[in-house]
C-alpha cells in the first residue's frame, strides 16, 4: 500500500516569535560601544555627553568615597516607606471596593475624580501642607502608588471567573473559603500588574520630590550635578535610577512567578 | 484699465528695478546680532544703558538681550552655542563647564560685592527679624534660600558664615532654581532667609514680608559678576573688541552716574535720573526701589583677577569642583585692555 505524503505548511509560522537572546545583549552592548566611540573621537563634547568609561569611573569613585551610598540609602528609605504605605492602603481600599458595593459607591467617584491629577502637580501643595521634610516626599510617593494599586486590586477582585466561584460553591465552599481560595488568588495577576506600575510611578515621583528641598537622595544628586554642570555625576545618577527601575521590575516579576504558580507570565 | 503695450513697458521697467533693489538689499547681509544672556537685575544696568543709549550700535554691534532666571543656565547656554556673551554672576557651573573641556572666557567686570554699594542682601522673614533674628550667628540651623547650588549666593553665604566661625553645614541651603521662586519662598515662609540681588531686597522690605539683615558686600567683598564670552565669540576678534568698546563706554557712563561717592556716601552723578529710569524700565521695578543703590564695578570694567583664583580654590575645597583651573585658561583681559586703549585715544 503506497503512503501518500501530504506536505502541510504551517501557515502561522510567521507569528512565531523566537527569543533572540544573544541579539538582545549585543544590541545593548552595541549602543554602549557607539556611545563610547562618539565621545572618545570628540564628535560630541564630553561635557554634553559623558562617555560610558567616564561615567563608570565616576561611579566607582562615588562608591568608594561612600557618597553614592548616602544618596542611595536616603532614596531607598523614602521609596520603601512610600511604596509600602501606598501598596497597603491601595490593596485594602481596593479589596473593600471590590467586595462591598457600599464602599464602591462611596469611593469610586472620588478615585475617578482624583486619579487623573498628575501627582507631580500636587507636590507643591503637599510641601505647603506637610513641610519640606521627609513627610511630603513619602506622601507624594504613597499617593502615586495608591491609585494604580486601588484600581488594579478592585478590578482583579471583580473579574474573578464566576465559573470558578460556582465550581467552588458546588464543592461545598463557604463564603470565606470562596474569598480566600478563589477570589483573592484570581485577583493576584492584576495586583502584580498594579505593583509594577506603582513601582515605576514611585521612582518617578521620588526623583521629582527630591529635586525640591532635599539635601540627599538620587533626585537631589541629579539636581545638584545639573546645577553645578557636573554632567558625569549627573549620568551616574541617571544610570543608578535606570538600575533601580530594572531591579524593581525583575524583583516584582520574580515574586510574581513565585506567588502565582498556576500561570505563565 | 487694460494692460496694453503702452503701459506694459514702463510697468516691466518698474518691476525690474524693484527686483534689483531688493536683490541689492539682500546682497549686503546684516551682521548677526550679539546675543547677551543676563538677568533683570539692577546690576545689569551697564548693559541696559549700553543698549538704550546705542553704545553697542556705535561700534557696529547689534545687541540682543536674552533673559534668564538664574546665572548658571547662562553659562550652560553659552557653552551650548546659544549665546555669545554672558553678563552675570560667576558660578561653580561656569568653572565646571571649562573644567569639562568647553571654552569660555571671563573678560570684564560687571559687578563687585563692595562695602557701601548694595548688590546682594541677606533678607530674613519680617516675623523672624521682629522675633530677634538679627545677626549671622542667629542663622545657625536656619533654612537659607538661594537660586541654585553652586550659585553666587551659595559662595557668598558660605564665605560670610566662615568669617563668623560657622560653616555651610550649620545651615540648611534650599535651592529654589529661580530668582522669583526664591522671593516667593520667603514670602510663603518656606525659608527663613534668602540671598537676592537688587531690586528684590528693597522690594521685599517695601512689601513688608522681608527685612534686610545685611548687605552681603559689607560682610564679604568679591568679584561676583563678569562679562564672559563664548569660545566662538572670542575668536571673532573684531566683533569681540567692538562689543567691549561699547561695554566700556556704557560702564563709564554708569559709573559716572551712579557710583560717585563723596564723604563715604554715594551721590548722584551725571545723568543719574536717566540711568535710574533706564534700569527701572528694563527690570520692571519702581524707580524708588532702584534709587536705593547701584552695585559697584570698575569704571573701565577691569577685573579683580586674583579673586577669581580664590573663588575656584574655595569651590574645590568645598567639593563643588574637582580642582581649580589655571587662570590663563579662563581669564582673558586683552579685550578690555584693547577697548580701553582704543577709547582713550
Amino acid at each position: 500500500m503506497a503512503v501518500e505524503r501530504l506536505v502541510v505548511a504551517d501557515r502561522t509560522a510567521f507569528l512565531r516569535r523566537p527569543d533572540y537572546r544573544t541579539l538582545r545583549v549585543l544590541a545593548l552592548l552595541g549602543l554602549v560601544v557607539l556611545w563610547e566611540l562618539v565621545t572618545r573621537t570628540g564628535w560630541v563634547s564630553s561635557l554634553f555627553l559623558p562617555s560610558p568609561t567616564g561615567v563608570l569611573a565616576e561611579g566607582i569613585d562615588m562608591v568608594t568615597s561612600g557618597q553614592l551610598f548616602v544618596h542611595l540609602a536616603r532614596s531607598l528609605e523614602r521609596l520603601a516607606w512610600g511604596f509600602g504605605i501606598g501598596v497597603v492602603t491601595g490593596i485594602s481600599v481596593g479589596v473593600a471596593v471590590g467586595f462591598f458595593s457600599l464602599a464602591d459607591a462611596v469611593v469610586q467617584p472620588i478615585i475617578a475624580a482624583t486619579f487623573p491629577i498628575p501627582k507631580i502637580a500636587l507636590l507643591p501643595l503637599l510641601i505647603l501642607w506637610l513641610g519640606i521634610g521627609e513627610t511630603s516626599k513619602v506622601a507624594v510617593v504613597a499617593l502615586g502608588v495608591f491609585f494604580p494599586m486601588v484600581i488594579s486590586t478592585y478590578t482583579g477582585v471583580r473579574q474573578a471567573d464566576p465559573l470558578l466561584i460556582r465550581a467552588a460553591v458546588s464543592f461545598g465552599a463557604g463564603r470565606w473559603s470562596v474569598i480566600r481560595k478563589v477570589i483573592l488568588p484570581s485577583a493576584l495577576p492584576m495586583v502584580f500588574a498594579g505593583l509594577k506600575l506603582g513601582a515605576g510611578t514611585a521612582l518617578l515621583l521620588l526623583v521629582a520630590a527630591e529635586q525640591i528641598a532635599a539635601d540627599a537622595g538620587i533626585g537631589f544628586l541629579i539636581l545638584q550635578s545639573g546645577n553645578l554642570m557636573e554632567t558625569t555625576k549627573l549620568m551616574v545618577g541617571i544610570v543608578v535610577l535606570s538600575l533601580l527601575g530594572l531591579l524593581s521590575h525583575w524583583g516584582l516579576s520574580g515574586l510574581e512567578r513565585a506567588v502565582i504558580r498556576w500561570r505563565h507570565t | 484699465m487694460s494692460l496694453d503695450r503702452a503701459r506694459f513697458v514702463p510697468l516691466l521697467a518698474l518691476a525690474l528695478t524693484a527686483g534689483l533693489l531688493a536683490a541689492e538689499a539682500q546682497a549686503q547681509p546684516k551682521p548677526a546680532p550679539v546675543k547677551i544672556g543676563l538677568l533683570k537685575l539692577t546690576s545689569s544696568a551697564p548693559i541696559f544703558v549700553g543698549v538704550e543709549k546705542g553704545f553697542f550700535r556705535e561700534f557696529g554691534i547689534e545687541p540682543e538681550l536674552v533673559y534668564f532666571q538664574a546665572a548658571a543656565p547662562i553659562a550652560t547656554a553659552l557653552a551650548a552655542g546659544q549665546l555669545d556673551v554672558g553678563a552675570t554672576g560667576l558660578t561653580a557651573a561656569l568653572y565646571n563647564i571649562v573644567l569639562g573641556g568647553e571654552k569660555l572666557w571671563i573678560v570684564a567686570d560687571k559687578g563687585r560685592e563692595w562695602p557701601g554699594y548694595p548688590l546682594v542682601a541677606i533678607v530674613v522673614q519680617k516675623e523672624m527679624w521682629d522675633g530677634g533674628l538679627r545677626s549671622i550667628r542667629d542663622l545657625k540651623g536656619k533654612r537659607i534660600g538661594v537660586t541654585q547650588l553652586g550659585s553666587t549666593f551659595h559662595y557668598h553665604i558660605g564665605n560670610i558664615l566662615e568669617k563668623d566661625g560657622l560653616t555651610l553645614t550649620d545651615v540648611k541651603i534650599v535651592p529654589l532654581q529661580a530668582m522669583s521662586a526664591t522671593v516667593e519662598a520667603l514670602k510663603g515662609k518656606q525659608v527663613d532667609a534668602i540671598l537676592v540681588p537688587q531690586p528684590f531686597p528693597a522690594a521685599a522690605e517695601a512689601q513688608g514680608f522681608g527685612k534686610i539683615m545685611a548687605w552681603a558686600g559689607d560682610l564679604y567683598p568679591w568679584q561676583i559678576a563678569t562679562i564672559f564670552y563664548s569660545g566662538k565669540f572670542a575668536t571673532d576678534r573684531a566683533r569681540a573688541v567692538a562689543f567691549m568698546k561699547g561695554y566700556v563706554k556704557a560702564s563709564r557712563y554708569y559709573f559716572d552716574a551712579a557710583l560717585i561717592q563723596k564723604d563715604g556716601r554715594t551721590v548722584p552723578g551725571a545723568n543719574y535720573e536717566e540711568v535710574v529710569a533706564v534700569t527701572a524700565k528694563y527690570t520692571g521695578a519702581r524707580p524708588e526701589i532702584i534709587r536705593l543703590g547701584f552695585p559697584f564695578q570698575d569704571r573701565n570694567g577691569r577685573l579683580l583677577v586674583p579673586d577669581i583664583e580664590r573663588q575656584m580654590t574655595w569651590w574645590a575645597a568645598n567639593g563643588f569642583m574637582k580642582k581649580p583651573l589655571p587662570l590663563k585658561s579662563i581669564v582673558d583681559t586683552s579685550f578690555v585692555e584693547e577697548a580701553v586703549q582704543a577709547l582713550d585715544r
